[in-house]
């Protein structure tokens, strides 16, 4: 009735709330906001810029590309984003897809060229069969002897892993190298394929057709692949790694018959660039002269910034996140498993493990070039391992990301509800079975999202790498672990101390571009795995 | 009753023909580590008790929350407890079960005895006991696996063998859920409504085939139509399982329980009796009190 009186209608804006302030604080918030994505855009498209050097066509060429490529592609995608965003999704993952899976295939090819060979792979998966029929084979004949089973498990595979190995390699007569990889890499894809396809379809027929289509097309590779200019090898990955998936995904789109029009994006991009490259190259229009080109990504380091490769680095980083997969990341989730599913919660021992697990926070914001300091003591001084080498590299790297490794399975482990542990234990489980198959499986794209993250985090450390004495330039690709080694960022920091510009502009920007693009696809791996698995919910 | 309606051939093993040749069975059920051993014979009638508490008291750290607790429960009826919020009635239900050895800060005192065994003794191992117990949680809890992997897991677990199709079917139906889902055995669990999801887990919970099924509140996160579903299950489940039932909604303890005990403020058993008579014509004033609704 008061304010009746004094404003004439209680509504409205009046006087008495102010909202000056919180307008500020909005604006401020913005401003913040904006300021931080504009400079880190600018940046990258600094180095972007620098990478690839786009003004340095020709403005025919420049004008034809944007008519052939770019002009095309965003009506698409203005089509997909206003009139069917099915489509933009098919569009986005089917543009998508390729280049991943083209990646992937370079990353597969490097590693049997340089880390693993065909041979050692066949004779470590013939090693895991035989060691698997032989615990499969315990299992049957001894069903009670639980703890015997527990060191066949363990002892078996060592023991198979150990010999066998070392008799196939020692064997006279070894198939040649695209044999060994049908049967080893080939054969175990075609069989994944078929029991995915039939888990998705429900169907034995289709996953029968999808594995046997994959074996044949792998192995047309023994009479097209020379035809086409490549060798079988390269077919056979390109046919496994890259051509199964993406039709696979085509398959799935076009049965599922939404967004189908999404299918046509990658064909007006990479029609767009023949077009251009066409159009240029009759009009006689000169491209631009990238520094990040084929040559960059397969040469070796050079004194001249025109020839140099970024090659050995690439191999020498995947070496060390292998290093990293296999020994970092089972002992963080390990670890994590423990401290959030065993170890005691209460009393003197839980108050050791909250510090514990205060002090683990503390290891991930330890500066990196102390981990440099403790793994050249750990591994090179007192370990003995030689200096500068990928093993060396991997372990230290791997130590620097054991704390985020460790911090981030525990959230995913601990972001499991409590509800579907209780209905475990309720249902007359152990905490073993509880663990097994209820919460490491709600867990795991939790941990993995985690996990890929650290692995970013892995891929772009220097100061380890300069530490523990990583050369400089590394000429040749290591061919094992203990072969000196160079990552990308290491490579990169080299180049930034050239004295000829053309170094620290032109080949440093390409070196960074490259390790971006890794990253952002890590990245966006790790957002793709978290994302499908939150949509359940 | 008797044995042969608590024996459900599908999900026995080949030890029950056994057990049904044999008297009384002269080992203890839980130390025993094979699955299901069946109930001890002998007694039956209306009155056989299967789960009695003597003096039970339960403190989380300092804080009593069950009041020495006498009660006696039948095989084979509904047992309802009622009360209002933080009496312990839940704690009660989970001290059957030893589910409270999951809380650290748990400690329980007194006897609590399953088919004449203290569980709370040492050679009890409480896995093998909620074997034997089965539970329902207050809010439906289904695994994110498949409908059928959901009702298959206390099989797998328990590392009952049989034909699983068929005990999963079986338990679907009696669940009152096997016409709702036959078609999407496959599809996950998460994707049921909420009391379809409540009946998956009451599905889950007797594919074992317990002796005794817990129930903790059960109905109090669904609407009244999925309630008076749960309902109908539970009078028909009580043919053949001995159930205990947490709720705070009174007419559902009513409507479906023999029995009911009254827990009150501070942890304490305020009466136990049939259902009728606490609700007619109670013995104690501050029950009838909260059955008239003048607190809780």
């Amino acid at each position: 009735m008061a304010t009746d009186q004094q404003t004439g209608t209680w509504y409205g804006t009046g006087e008495a709330v102010s909202r000056v302030r919180g307008q500020a604080f909005k604006t401020l918030c913005l401003s913040a906001t904006l300021l931080a994505l504009l400079s880190v855009f600018v940046l990258l498209l600094y180095v972007a810029n620098d990478a690839f050097q786009p003004l340095s066509a020709d403005t025919g060429w420049l004008l034809v590309t944007i008519g052939t490529v770019v002009v095309p592609s965003l009506a698409a995608v203005g089509y997909y984003y206003t009139r069917d965003t099915r489509a933009g999704e098919t569009a986005t993952i089917a543009l998508g897809l390729p280049i991943v899976s083209l990646l992937l295939t370079g990353g597969v090819f490097i590693t049997f060229e340089h880390v693993v060979s065909v041979y050692q792979w066949l004779s470590i998966l013939v090693s895991l069969a035989v060691a698997g029929g032989i615990v499969y084979a315990h299992s049957r004949v001894r069903t009670e002897a639980d703890l015997e089973r527990l060191v066949v498990v363990v002892a078996v595979p060592a023991l198979a892993l150990w010999f066998i190995p070392k008799l196939i390699l020692s064997l006279p007569m070894l198939p040649t190298q695209s044999i060994a990889l049908l049967g080893s890499f080939v054969v175990p894809v075609a069989v994944v394929v078929g029991l995915f396809v039939r888990r998705q379809r429900e169907n034995d027929r289709d996953g029968v057709i999808a594995a046997v289509l994959t074996l044949v097309g792998a192995a047309a590779g023994f009479g097209v692949a020379p035809v086409v200019g490549i060798t079988p090898f390269v077919w056979m990955l390109l046919v496994t790694v890259t051509a199964v998936p993406v039709s696979l995904y085509v398959e799935s789109v076009i049965r599922r018959g939404a967004g189908v029009s999404g299918l046509a994006f990658p064909l007006i991009v990479v029609g767009g660039i023949v077009a251009s490259a066409v159009l240029t190259d009759t009009l006689g229009f000169a491209g631009p002269t990238p520094w990040l080109d084929w040559g960059f990504l397969t040469n070796v380091p050079s004194r001249t910034p025109e020839d140099a490769g970024f090659y050995p680095p690439l191999v020498g980083s995947v070496m060390m996140l292998l290093i990293i997969i296999i020994s970092a990341f089972p002992v963080g989730v390990g670890a994590a498993l423990y401290l959030e599913e065993y170890a005691p919660q209460r009393g003197r021992w839980g108050r050791l493990v909250d510090l514990i697990e205060v002090n683990i926070g503390n290891l991930a914001g330890v500066p990196s070039v102390v981990y440099g300091v403790l793994g050249l003591a750990l591994f090179i001084r007192a370990g003995g391992l030689g200096s500068g080498t990928a093993l060396v590299g991997g372990f230290t790297v791997g130590l620097l990301i054991l704390p985020i490794v460790i911090i981030s399975s525990q959230e995913a482990i601990s972001a499991v509800p409590d509800s579907m542990r209780q209905a475990s234990y309720g249902m007359g489980a152990t905490k073993w079975q509880t663990t097994r198959n209820v919460v490491l499986p709600e867990a795991l794209p939790g941990i993995m999202t985690g996990n890929i993250l650290a692995m970013g985090r892995a891929i772009g450390e220097t100061a380890p790498l300069l530490i523990i004495g990583a050369p400089a330039v590394v000429r040749i690709a290591p061919n094992s672990f203990t072969n000196k080694f160079s990552a990308m960022p290491r490579q990169i920091y080299t180049w930034s101390g050239e004295i000829d510009a053309a170094f620290r502009h032109g080949v440093l920007a390409a070196g960074v571009v490259t390790l971006l693009v890794v990253l952002l696809l890590m990245n966006g791996a790790a957002i793709l795995i978290r994302n499908k698995y939150q949509r359940r919910e | 009753m008797t044995q042969d309606s608590m024996t459900n051939p599908d999900s026995r093993t080949d030890s029950q023909s056994t057990d049904l040749e044999g008297s009384n069975q002269t080992s203890d059920p839980l130390v025993d580590s094979s699955i299901d051993t069946g109930q001890s014979g002998g007694s039956g009638g209306e009155t056989r008790t299967v789960i009695e508490s003597r003096d039970l008291d339960v403190f989380y750290d300092e804080t009593q929350a069950l009041q020495s607790v006498d009660i006696e429960i039948p095989a084979e009826k509904v047992t309802a407890i009622i009360g209002p919020s933080g009496c312990g009635k839940s704690t009660f239900l989970r001290c059957i079960n030893r589910m409270n050895d999951l809380v650290d800060a748990a400690r329980i005192e007194g006897a609590l005895n399953f088919e004449g065994k203290n569980v709370y003794d040492d050679d009890v191992d409480p896995v093998v006991l909620r074997r034997k117990i089965g539970m329902v949680f207050q809010s439906p809890n289904p695994f994110p696996k498949s409908i059928y992997d959901n009702v298959a897991y206390g099989l797998n677990v328990q590392g009952i063998e049989g034909d699983y199709d068929a005990i999963v079917e079986k338990a679907l139906r009696r669940a009152a859920l096997w016409d709702e889902v036959k078609d999407q055995l496959d599809s996950s669990g998460l994707d049921l409504s909420g009391g379809q999801q409540q009946r998956l887990c009451i599905a889950r919970a007797i594919a074992p085939d317990p002796d005794v099924l817990l129930m903790d509140e059960p109905a109090s996160a669904l609407d009244p139509v999925a309630t008076s579903k749960i309902e109908d299950l539970i009078e028909e489940l009580s043919e053949e399982y001995t159930v205990v039932i947490v709720t705070h909604n009174m007419q559902q303890a009513a409507r479906i329980s023999d029995k009911t005990a009254v827990f009150l403020t501070g942890g304490e058993l305020a009466e136990f009796d049939n259902t009728d008579k606490i609700f007619e014509n109670p013995e104690s004033q501050r029950v009838e009190d909260y059955i008239t609704g003048k607190f809780g």
